[in-house]
C-alpha cells in the first residue's frame, strides 16, 4: 500500500497537471479566438474594387476559347478536302496544297522519318480523311459560337462595356504613344531605366480599344462568310458581298488568321499585366481603379 | 414682311442628336466601391470554382466529341483510357454519333427554313472554264447501257409506273438552258452550263400519289472505284423537285451530257450540295416517307440544301 505522503505527492501532481492542461487550453482558445478575430477583421477590411467586366461578357470570353479550338481544328479538316490556297502541281502534291509543304517542312523540323504529306492536318485539325466527322462538328461549334457571340453582346449592353470600346478621335496619338511604349519596355527594363506608362484615361489604352472592337466585328465577319458559303443558294446576297464562293472561302480563311493572330498576343499581354487581370476576367472585379496606389 | 417664328434649324438639330448620341456613348468614369476581404474572397472561390468545373466539363466534352483518329494523334498514350473513362460516365462512342447527327438535323432543319422555291439560285453569264467532274472516286460507266435505257417512274397518282425513253423526255418536254454554280461538299465549286427539262414539269405530267414528299433517285449503273456496279441513290423533297431551277439535264456545256456527266439524264439542283446532282439518274420514286441516301449513311447530312 502506497504511504499517505505518497498519495498526496500524486494528488498534487495530477492537480497540476490538470491546471497546467487548463492553462495550455485556454491559452489555445484565446489564441484561436486572436486567429479568428484576426482573420473576421481581415475579412472586415475594406477593399475597393471596381466591377470590369459583365458575367455575361466573362462566360462569352472562356467559351470562346475552346470553341475557337474547335472551329479551327474541324475548319482545317474541312479545307484538307478542297484547298482553297494553291500553287501548280508539284511532286507529291498534285493538288498544290501549301499546308502539305508546310506539314512536310514541321514534320523534317521535328525529326519525322519517312513521308508526311498530312503532318500539318494531323496535328492541326481534326485530321486529314476526315470531312463528315469535321462538317458535323464544326457546325456545332459554329452554332455555339453564334449563341457565344449572341451572349458576348448581350453582356456588353448590359453592363454597359460597349463604351469603353468606340474608338475616338485621341486613339491614333495615344496608339503611337502605345507603340513607342511597347518598342522601349524591354530595353529600358535591361537599363534598368525608368519607362512610364503613357497617361490613360478610360479603361483600355487605344491599341487594346481598337483590337478589342476590331475582333468582334472580325467574329461577325467569320459567321456571315461562314453561312455565305453555307447557303449561297438560299442567301445569294450574302454570297455576293463575298463576291462569290471563293470570296467568302478567302475571307473566311483571313479572318481565322486574324483571330488566331490576337489570341497570342491576347495572352502573352494578360499574363504580363498581372494576376490582377487573368482574375479579372474570371471574378469580374480588379482593385486596380482609376488613382489606386500601384496602379 | 412678316417674321417667322423661327426654331432651330435643321443644321442645329442634327448637331444637337449627334452630341446627344456622343454623350450617351461615351465612356462613363470608372465607378470603383467599397467592399471587403472577406466578401471579395467568397465570391472569387465561387467564381474560380464554377470556372474550374466549366474548364473539366469542357474538357470531357472534347474529348468525347474528338474523331478517333485525332484522339490517337494527339494522346497515342492513353486515348484508350481516356476512352474507357468517359464510357463509364456515358459519353460513349454510340452517344456521339446520336448527338452529332441531332446537329446534322438541326443544321437541315434550318436550312429547310431557309429554302423557298420562289427564291432563284444565281446564275452567271458563263460558265467557268475547264472541265472538273467529281465522280466519287468510281468509274464512269461504258455506254452499253445507253440503247435500253428508261427512266423508270413509280408512286405515281395513277398507280401505274412510267418508263420513258430520252427521246420521249427530249421532245415532250420544253427544254430550259442555265448557267449556275456546283458546289461540292469538299468545298470546290464550279460554274456550269446545263440544259433540260424542268424537275416540275415531269411532276406535272406525272403527278405523285398523294402524300408522297419525297423523290428517291437512283441511278443503277453506277460503278464503284473498283468498276463493279454500286448502285448510286439521294433522296430529294418534292418542295426542291418544285424549284423552278431543278433540272433533269439532258445537256451539258451546250452538247448532250458525256457519260462522265451523267449521260443521257442526271439531276442538276444548284440549291443543294453537288452530291445531290445524281448523274445517269435510272429511276424516280415517289415516296410518302424519306427515302434512304448515299452520302447520309456515309455520315453527311440528309437534306444539302444550299
Amino acid at each position: 500500500m502506497p504511504s499517505e505522503r505518497e498519495t498526496e505527492d500524486q494528488e498534487a501532481m495530477r492537480r497540476a497537471a490538470a491546471a497546467a492542461r487548463a492553462e495550455r487550453a485556454a491559452r489555445a482558445r484565446a489564441a484561436a479566438e486572436a486567429a479568428r478575430a484576426a482573420r473576421a477583421a481581415r475579412a472586415a477590411e475594406p477593399v475597393r474594387v471596381v466591377d470590369k467586366h459583365d458575367g455575361l461578357v466573362r462566360t462569352a470570353h472562356w467559351m470562346h476559347v475552346p470553341l475557337l479550338f474547335g472551329l479551327i481544328a474541324t475548319g482545317l479538316a474541312i479545307y484538307w478536302a478542297a484547298p482553297v490556297f494553291r500553287h501548280a502541281p508539284s511532286p507529291g502534291n498534285p493538288r498544290g496544297d501549301y499546308f502539305v509543304d508546310i506539314g512536310r517542312g514541321l514534320a523534317a523540323l521535328f525529326g519525322q522519318n519517312g513521308d508526311m504529306p498530312y503532318w500539318f492536318y494531323e496535328h492541326f485539325s481534326v485530321g486529314p480523311m476526315q470531312l463528315a466527322n469535321a462538317l458535323r462538328l464544326h457546325w456545332l461549334f459554329a452554332y455555339l459560337y453564334m449563341a457565344c457571340g449572341a451572349i458576348y453582346v448581350a453582356g456588353l449592353v448590359r453592363g454597359g462595356g460597349w463604351r469603353a470600346l468606340l474608338p475616338r478621335a485621341s486613339d491614333p496619338a495615344e496608339a503611337l504613344a502605345m507603340m513607342r511604349y511597347y518598342l522601349g519596355v524591354i530595353p529600358h527594363a535591361l537599363a534598368r531605366k525608368p519607362w512610364p506608362h503613357p497617361p490613360i484615361a478610360g479603361k483600355y489604352n487605344a491599341l487594346q480599344r481598337g483590337a478589342y472592337f476590331t475582333m468582334p466585328l472580325v467574329g461577325a465577319l467569320v459567321v456571315l462568310s461562314g453561312w455565305a458559303m453555307h447557303k449561297p443558294a438560299m442567301l445569294g446576297w450574302l454570297e455576293r458581298l463575298f463576291v462569290n464562293y471563293d470570296g467568302a472561302r478567302i475571307v473566311h480563311f483571313t479572318c481565322l488568321v486574324i483571330l488566331g493572330g490576337f489570341t497570342i498576343p491576347h495572352v502573352i499581354l494578360a499574363v504580363a499585366d498581372g494576376w490582377d487581370t487573368v482574375r479579372g476576367m474570371v471574378t469580374g472585379w480588379s482593385t486596380r481603379w482609376k488613382g489606386a496606389p500601384h496602379a | 414682311m412678316p417674321e417667322r417664328a423661327k426654331g432651330p434649324s435643321l443644321g442645329a438639330r442634327l448637331g444637337d442628336a449627334l452630341r446627344r448620341a456622343a454623350k450617351a456613348a461615351a465612356e462613363r468614369p470608372e465607378a470603383s466601391r467599397e467592399s471587403t476581404r472577406g466578401a471579395l474572397a467568397k465570391r472569387s472561390r465561387r467564381d474560380f470554382l464554377l470556372f474550374g468545373l466549366g474548364v473539366v466539363a469542357t474538357g470531357a466534352f472534347a474529348w468525347w466529341l474528338l474523331p478517333e483518329r485525332a484522339k490517337r494523334t494527339w494522346l497515342p498514350g492513353a486515348a484508350d483510357r481516356l476512352d474507357t473513362l468517359a464510357g463509364r460516365v456515358g459519353l460513349t462512342r454510340m452517344q456521339r454519333e446520336a448527338q452529332l447527327d441531332r446537329v446534322l438535323t438541326f443544321d437541315d432543319d434550318v436550312a429547310e427554313a431557309l429554302f423557298s422555291k420562289e427564291r432563284r439560285v444565281r446564275t452567271y453569264d458563263r460558265p467557268d472554264p475547264g472541265p472538273l467532274m467529281n465522280n466519287y472516286h468510281g468509274r464512269t460507266p461504258g455506254p452499253d447501257f445507253l440503247p435500253d435505257w428508261r427512266l423508270n417512274l413509280t408512286g405515281l397518282a395513277s398507280g401505274k409506273s412510267e418508263s420513258l425513253t430520252i427521246d420521249e423526255l427530249r421532245s415532250r418536254f420544253a427544254r430550259h438552258d442555265m448557267n449556275t454554280r456546283l458546289v461540292c461538299v469538299e468545298g470546290w465549286s464550279h460554274v456550269v452550263a446545263w440544259g433540260g427539262l424542268r424537275f416540275a414539269d415531269l411532276l406535272a405530267a406525272y403527278p405523285p400519289a398523294p402524300g408522297m414528299r419525297w423523290a428517291a433517285l437512283r441511278s443503277n449503273v453506277s460503278l464503284d472505284g473498283a468498276g463493279n456496279p454500286e448502285p448510286y441513290y439521294v433522296s430529294i423533297d418534292l418542295e426542291t423537285a418544285r424549284h423552278p431551277q431543278a433540272l433533269l439535264a439532258t445537256h451539258h456545256a451546250g452538247a448532250p451530257l458525256t457519260l462522265a456527266h451523267g449521260a443521257p439524264l442526271r439531276l442538276v439542283v444548284p440549291m443543294k450540295l453537288g452530291l445531290k446532282n445524281i448523274k445517269a439518274v435510272t429511276d424516280i420514286a415517289y415516296t410518302a416517307a424519306e427515302p434512304a441516301d448515299y452520302w447520309n449513311e456515309r455520315g453527311y447530312s440528309k437534306y444539302d440544301g444550299l
